[in-house]
């Protein structure tokens, strides 16, 4: 489950996400935070990146903001191996 | 999900009616030319209400001007760390409590309304088994407006009728118009926004012109598979959401570009022009406001005719 998750979220960034601006207020954007909480923590990651989709408003600051610390993920994966195309400038 | 759709239904159904019952006196009642109004009207409406965030999102583009040098440090100081240097500035536009990029919230906040359109309009369009017309109401749209709304037409299309769901030819056309309409004003926007609305990027031409790539050869296809399903109506709202959008940041990147970005330098570059322009004396001869001892003539192409004697100093 975790997985069809995180290939969707792969898709829109390799597919969708190209063809608009950057536009996310956070770093990493709300799709990569999604992937790596789903992958991460299952459900409550999801909660966690509708949570995250919700605070990217208007109104907010943006800023860092880790799913999961870099240091935890480098031990599952390369931090480059996670698509950035959103929220880099 | 009832509860939460059918304040949705309401809403959007409400402004259309609004709009219509605002419209009939001058098209009538039963015109499609008042339905389809009515579809724009909406629009009109939900963008007027997004206006001040949008006002929000480029007065924080222009706040960025005074970051500029910090922006430079950091991109020189990890030239060859992207992550690094997109957390840099990430952190600095928190510091500094200003975020020109704007947001992923509100473009998922418009789907749900999106949707109700879809389904309201879906209802007028309802068949039963038999293919009968069954038209199914849904919020304020019902009753003699229901039955209105399924006869209305745009150029001759039931705005209730898709590609797919009509054997009507004139649908088909219509719609495939309509579909054109919506990605080329969609690529327009889009590309516009690249070539002149954004701050210039180093070393990363290539992604940009990858994206433009992507985005030519994408937007038609997506559009064409979800379009084909979708009314008459929904694709009136779309095509008319993309003209207001590219309207609005045509404005933008004509008045107040983003800092950095091609469209600013040309506007500085009018600017210190027109700066220029009223400097200039009766003779072409551009004078410094500064110091008027030194002035410069760079206008040697247009010199016509005689040349004018310099003005003497008056002797005493």
């Amino acid at each position: 489950m975790r997985r069809v998750f995180v290939a969707v979220i792969n898709a829109y960034q390799k597919w969708i996400s190209p063809a608009f601006p950057p536009r996310c207020k956070y770093y990493p954007s709300c799709s990569s935070y999604a992937a790596s909480a789903i992958s991460h923590y299952g459900f409550r990651g999801l909660v966690m990146s509708i949570w995250r989709l919700v605070r990217c408003n208007p109104w907010s600051h943006g800023g860092l903001d880790y799913a999961v610390t870099p240091a935890n993920t480098f031990k599952n994966q390369p931090i480059n191996s996670q698509k950035t195309s959103v929220g880099v400038r | 999900m009832g509860a939460i759709l059918n304040p949705l239904y309401n809403l959007v159904s409400g402004v259309i009616i609004f709009f219509h019952k605002l419209l009939t006196p001058i098209f009538g009642a039963d015109s499609g030319v008042t339905w389809s109004l009515s579809i724009v009207g909406l629009v009109i409406l939900i963008r007027i209400i997004l206006i001040p965030l949008f006002v929000k999102q480029i007065k924080s583009q222009r706040a960025l001007t005074a970051l500029q040098p910090q922006m430079k440090a950091i991109q020189t100081k990890y030239k060859d760390d992207r992550q690094k240097q997109s957390e840099e500035i990430m952190k600095l536009y928190k510091t500094h409590k200003t975020n020109p990029l704007a947001s992923c919230f509100p473009i998922l906040a418009q789907a749900p309304i999106f949707f109700a359109l879809f389904t309201v309009l879906n209802g007028i369009a309802a068949k039963t088994d038999a293919g009968v017309s069954a038209p199914i109401a849904r919020g304020f749209l019902k009753g003699d407006y229901l039955d209105s709304a399924a006869q209305a037409t745009f150029f001759g299309a039931k705005i209730s009728q898709s590609f797919l769901g009509s054997p009507d030819t004139t649908v088909k056309i219509v719609t495939v118009i309509l579909i054109f309409i919506m990605s080329a004003t969609t690529f327009t926007t889009q590309r516009q926004l690249m070539v002149k609305g954004m701050p210039k990027m180093d070393s990363s031409n290539n992604m940009m012109l990858q994206q433009q790539k992507i985005m030519l050869y994408l937007f038609p296809v997506i559009f064409a598979i979800s379009g084909v399903n979708f009314p008459v109506g929904v694709l009136i709202y779309w095509s008319t959401t993309n003209f207001w959008t590219w309207g609005q940041q045509f404005y933008v990147i004509k008045r107040n570009p983003t800092p950095g970005s091609p469209a600013y330098e040309e506007l500085e570059r009018k600017r210190s022009h027109k700066d220029k322009e009223k400097n200039r004396d009766a003779s072409g001869t551009v004078l410094n406001p500064e110091n008027p001892e030194v002035g410069q003539n760079n206008q040697e192409d247009d010199v016509k005719g005689q040349r004018k004697q310099p003005k003497k100093k008056k002797k005493r």
